[in-house]
Order: C-alpha cells, then structure tokens, then sequence
C-alpha cells in the first residue's frame, strides 16, 4: 500500500514538477521517504547494468545506452547530478508501471561511488562496471581505498564485474569472485603512454596488496597503465578486451582485433569506448555491432566552449575539484601550438565552503612552466593558486591574480595568446567569470 | 651557510593531498636562505637512520598504508627516540603522528603499536572527518595558522605537549578541546594535512630556524603571507 503511493504520488510530483521545472530528485526523495523499501520493491523485466568510478561515469553510461539503444534494445538510464540514491529512484519513477514494474530491456545506471551499496543492496544489478579510482574530490569522498571499500560492499550483489585491466586499486574487486563473473578491459601501450609517472597523482606507488614498491611497463595516465609487483606478484592480466593500435591522430583502433574508430582522440575516451563495448558485449551484443553503435555516439561537450575575449580565441574546460580531471586539461592545453594564457579559477571547497586548497597540490602545474606566456589566477582562492604556482617554479611576473570577478576583463588584457580557461568549480558558478569575459 | 640534509620517511606509502610540499617548502626556503639542501627518501625496503638529518618529515597516508608501515617504523623506535629527544626536527602531519604514540586502530579491525614516545593512542572511523582549522602555535601566541583537516581517525589519551591553540576546527579527537597537534623539543605533529609549511610562511619560518640554529624570521614570503592574510580575514573576528 505504502509503495503504491509512493509510485503515484512520486509520480504526480514529476509530472508536475516538468512543469514548473523543480528539482530532478526531488519525486525520489519523496518516494522513498513513503516507503524506504521503495527501491527494493521494484520489479524489473530487463537487465540492470550500472557504472560507477571516479572519471567518466556520464560519458560511459551514455555511451552504454546509446549503444545499446542502436541495436534495437529499450533502454532506460539516469543522467549526471541524479546518481544518488533519489536520483535513481526518480529515473525509476519516470518509467515504471503503477505496479511498480520496468519493462525496458535495459536499465542503465550511472551511480555515485558512495551509493553504490545503498543502491545495489536494494534492486538487481546483472552488469557493473568500475572505470577506475582516482584522486576525486578528496574532502567529499575520502581517499581512494575509503572509496574502494564502499564499491567492495556492493560489488557482491553484482552477477557480472566489469573491471579496469590497468587499474590497480579498482582491479583489486576481482579477489575471492568466483571464475567467469569478472569480465576485464585495457588498452596497449600507445603513442602517448610514458615509461615514467607524468602526473603527481600516483596512488599505486606501492603496491595496494602488499605495499612493496610497484612497477609499470609504461603509463596512461595517473597511476592507470600496465602494472606488476616483483613482491606478491600482483600485475595488469591479459584483458579480455583489449584496445589496441590507437591511433590519437586518426581516432583509429581495434578492440580484439575489430576495427573501431571514434572522433574525440583522447587515452580517457579511447578506455571508456573500450570499457562500454566491453560491457555491452557481456550484456550480449556482439562486439563488432557494439563498436559500430558507439561509432555514432556524440560526446556531450557541456564542460567544453569556445569564445571571444576582445578578438582573442578563449576555450573554456570545466572539471570539478578533481586533480586527475585538471591534470588533463593541462596535458591537452601544453600539446596546443602557439602563445597561450591559461586562466584558472578556483573557489572553495565545493558544498562545504572549507577554504582548503590541498588538491591543487595533487595537479601538475609543473608541466605548464615554461609552456605558457601567462597564468591567471581567478576565484575566491585566487592567491593561494599563485602561491601553489609560485611553488611549482613559475616566474611570479608571470602570474596575473585577480580574486575579483569584475575587474577579469581587465586583468586578461595584461596576457598574451589563446586564453585556456579552465575552471573548477561546481558546475554553473564559473558564469561570474563567464559574464565578465563573453 | 650550511648543508641541510632531510629525511623524508616512507614518500611513496604516506602520500596524500600534497603533504609532500612541506619538503618542497622547506627545500625552496632553504636555499633562499642560501643554504644547500639534499633529500634522502626510506621507504618499507630500507633502514631508517636519523643521524646527520637536520629535519625527518613524514606525510598522511591512507589507514592501511599506515598499518604497514608501522611494523618497520617499530624496528627503529630507539634511533627514532634518540633523535627527537636529541633536539632533531620532526615535521609529522595527519595520521604519521600515530606511529609516534601507543597503539592504534587500523582498518578492519586490527591495531598496530607506535614507538611509545607519547601517551596518546589513535582509533580508527572509517569515516571521513573533514574541516578547516584557525589556530595559533604555542611557540608564538602572536601567530595565526590556517589548516585542513582529512581523517578518518581520531587521536585518544592524553596529548602532554599541544602544538596548537585552535580558534576554530577540530582537535585531536571526536571532539574539539581547543587544542591541536604535538609539540616537544623539536618535534611537530599534527593532523593538519596538505601543505601546511605553503601556507603557513610562519610556521616555515620556525621550523627552518629550529633546523639551521640561525634566526629565520627576516625570511621574505610575500605571495604567501599574502594568501594567508586572506584566507584568515574570511574568518572575521575570529583572528583580530
């Protein structure tokens, strides 16, 4: 009775609230506060897959329903900013029957890290991938092992894991499962993977089994790449799909030997492709149908824009308070021809307003010296860039600081070349730059 | 002007949110000050040897990297001892101070043993404990200090010796008592995480005139003190 009324009500509320466009959890919440057992009474006729990882949740579960959606497949899936538990109770809501029943032959979930158990200890989950796990938002989620043991409660109420081959500290899940329940993916050294740690983000410097010192064959990024421990032995294991060839000029590569194309040419799309058509396979889909789906998939570009700054070219990078995220920006803005000034603004920490800046530590900036003309420090915590700056060795006639939104015009007037803004800031509170510079 | 030599204990284990900046800060300062510095890292696979090293820093790790470094750490409790009672620097921030005390928790249930060298002991949450700290060091009641701390842990006992007097955050348990932090002879501990010697040129400043003997107050950091004129201005009367 209670969670017939909650499916009606949390209906009635959705349905109103596309109207007066209120909040997207806002028809979970409610419902589940009906009835807490509102997820687990939900009935599913298809197969439940989830995402999860520190990067590339929202390209990947899109990616996996649109792929999915192309061979022929109802698909439902939930998008960025409803992956907690009233969000994924909202995207349920909007798709089931009164009874409380989801025909669709898929449901695809991207859920937060943290929510995973919450979520996956209440309704089926055949299919779960885990990306990686990366430095991410550390004054929210802790360090990655915090972030590791909440996946690890999950992971048990998956039928299927869908791991990361290159990832050590993600990888560890496939202890103790039983034979044919964990499904890897990795991608083959390609031209742009070091021999060395290009990043100061190294969370496998030792090894996470044993802690002996851990060594790579060559690196990615961060700490993802293909690893072994001399101590215990630990190390990348042939995946069962594997990206090969990549080709960062053309987007050419194959998985397992099948040609596969895609056109936005970075190492973190190449291994979210991968990982999609891996998933989609094991939910199915013939590999070579999977890859020529994803083919036709558009990459959302909303954390990316292009403009004008007084007749100079401006491109805007969006990232959270996420060094990894920052970290690729900084690699694509140094492979970038010609003058440049990278304009960065950071606030605080985001939902907590901490004034604590010790991820930007975690960024390396150290790769921008010498490579860029200028950088301009912006935000609320504008100072304490320069100093992490000033640290990484840059020259301080270099840095432009300028805390106050309003006189950023002005301060970019000082810099010279294509101005790279990259912001990190919860999403929707870089338009006080963005007013001042458009 | 001197060759400073610093040991920094177990880099690739304890590594978190920057720590490994106070070295950085330390070593960039130095050698303002003219003097010539060197670096030597001990890790898991090596012995731990004090003597000759003007400053032995360690950094916060994850819980279970701590419990595994604890073990080797116990091995050369007696060097270790020796050399914070012979007057050398110790700059130990977030859960690093644990392995200086009595026992403590580590993740899944187990515990591990400090050196002894303190009264306090430390539990273990599993839980994330997060704030920023005002604080004023008790070698110079006229210093404000601005940190952060990232903790699943909390210590427990006695602290004998604070570092701290905080204005504002959390302590060193559950809840705060106003004070914050270890400070005896020369050895600093605290919860505070990140780069606390960046941010905070007084605190630096201390520590290199401890390391060098000389007095390091005339130092010039203007961007930073800068910054954290700033920073402590957000927090109102708090700081006047």
């Amino acid at each position: 009775m209670r969670f017939a009324l909650a499916v009606l009500l949390g209906r009635v509320i959705r349905f109103v609230g596309k109207f007066i466009g209120r909040s997207t959890t806002l028809p979970g919440r409610l419902a589940l506060r009906l009835d807490p057992d509102f997820l687990r009474k939900m009935k599913f006729d298809g197969k439940v897959l989830a995402v999860t990882g520190s990067n590339g949740k929202t390209t990947t579960q899109n990616l996996i329903a649109h792929i999915l959606r192309e061979n022929g497949y109802s698909v439902i899936n939930n998008t960025e900013g409803s992956n907690l538990s009233a969000g994924v109770a909202t995207t349920l809501l909007e798709h089931c029957t009164l009874g409380g029943r989801i025909k669709s032959d898929f449901v695809v979930l991207e859920v937060d890290e943290r929510f995973t158990p919450i979520v996956f200890s209440q309704i089926p989950l055949d299919i779960f991938l885990v990306n990686n796990l990366l430095r991410d938002q550390v004054v929210r989620n802790g360090n990655p092992d915090i972030v590791l043991e909440k996946i690890a409660e999950a992971a048990p109420h998956a039928g299927t894991l869908v791991l990361n081959a290159d990832d050590p500290i993600s990888l560890q899940l496939a202890d103790g499962r039983q034979p044919g329940t964990v499904v890897t993916f990795g991608m083959a050294r390609t031209p742009h993977s070091t021999d060395s740690c290009q990043h100061l983000t190294h969370d496998a410097k030792v090894c996470p089994k044993c802690f002996g010192k851990m060594e790579y064959d060559f690196f990615h990024y961060n700490h993802i790449g293909s690893f072994h421990c001399p101590k215990c032995g630990y190390h990348t294991p042939a995946p069962d799909f594997l990206a090969e060839g990549v080709d960062f000029e053309s987007g050419d590569f194959t998985i397992d030997g099948a040609p596969a194309h895609v056109d936005y040419m970075t190492a973190f799309y190449f291994m979210n492709f991968t990982a999609a058509t891996a998933v989609c396979a094991t939910a199915g889909v013939p590999l070579e149908a999977a890859i020529r789906a994803g083919e036709s998939f558009t990459v959302s570009r909303v954390r990316y824009d292009e403009f004008d700054v007084d007749g100079r070219r401006a491109i805007l990078m969006l990232t959270k308070q996420n060094p990894v995220s920052l970290d690729q920006n900084i690699d694509y803005v140094i492979t970038q021809p010609g003058p440049k000034t990278v304009a960065l603004y950071v606030n605080n920490v985001l939902y907590t307003e901490d004034k604590d800046i010790s991820w930007l530590y975690d960024v390396s900036f150290e790769r921008l010296v010498g490579r860029v003309d200028h950088v301009v420090c912006s935000g609320g915590r504008a100072y304490d860039l320069a100093v992490r700056l000033e640290l990484a060795g840059f020259d301080p006639e270099r840095l432009i600081i300028e805390a106050d939104n309003a006189k950023l015009r002005e301060a970019m007037r000082r810099s010279t070349g294509t101005i790279y803004v990259l912001a990190a800031s919860a999403f929707g509170d870089e338009d006080g730059i963005l007013e001042v510079l458009k | 002007m001197a060759e400073l030599k610093i040991l920094h204990l177990y880099g690739d284990l304890l590594d978190l949110y920057g720590d490994y900046t106070n070295v950085t800060a330390v070593k960039q300062a130095a050698e303002k000050l003219g003097h010539t510095v060197t670096i030597d890292y001990a890790g898991l696979d090596e012995a731990i040897d004090p003597a000759g090293h003007q400053l032995v820093y360690i950094g916060h790790g994850k819980a279970k990297n701590l419990a595994a470094a604890a073990p080797h750490f116990r091995q050369y409790g007696d060097a270790i001892a020796r050399a914070v009672e012979g007057g050398t620097v110790f700059f130990v921030t977030g859960n690093a101070r644990l392995l200086f005390g009595q026992a403590f928790e580590t993740p899944g249930g187990g515990s591990e043993s400090g050196i002894g060298l303190f009264r306090y002991g430390g539990i273990e949450t599993g839980r994330v404990y997060t704030g920023d700290v005002v604080s004023r060091p008790v070698f110079d009641e006229g210093l404000v200090t601005y940190g952060f701390v990232n903790r699943t842990g909390h210590l427990t006992g006695e602290n004998e010796y604070p570092l701290f007097r905080v204005l504002k955050g959390p302590g060193d348990g559950p809840e705060p008592d106003g004070t914050e932090g270890t400070l005896y002879k020369n050895f600093f501990g605290t919860w505070q995480m990140g780069p606390l010697l960046v941010r905070n040129p007084g605190l630096l400043r201390e520590l290199l005139s401890r390391m060098t003997g000389e007095d390091c107050s005339g130092l010039a950091l203007p961007l930073a003190e800068k910054a954290l004129e700033l920073t402590l201005a957000e927090f109102g009367e708090l700081v006047r």
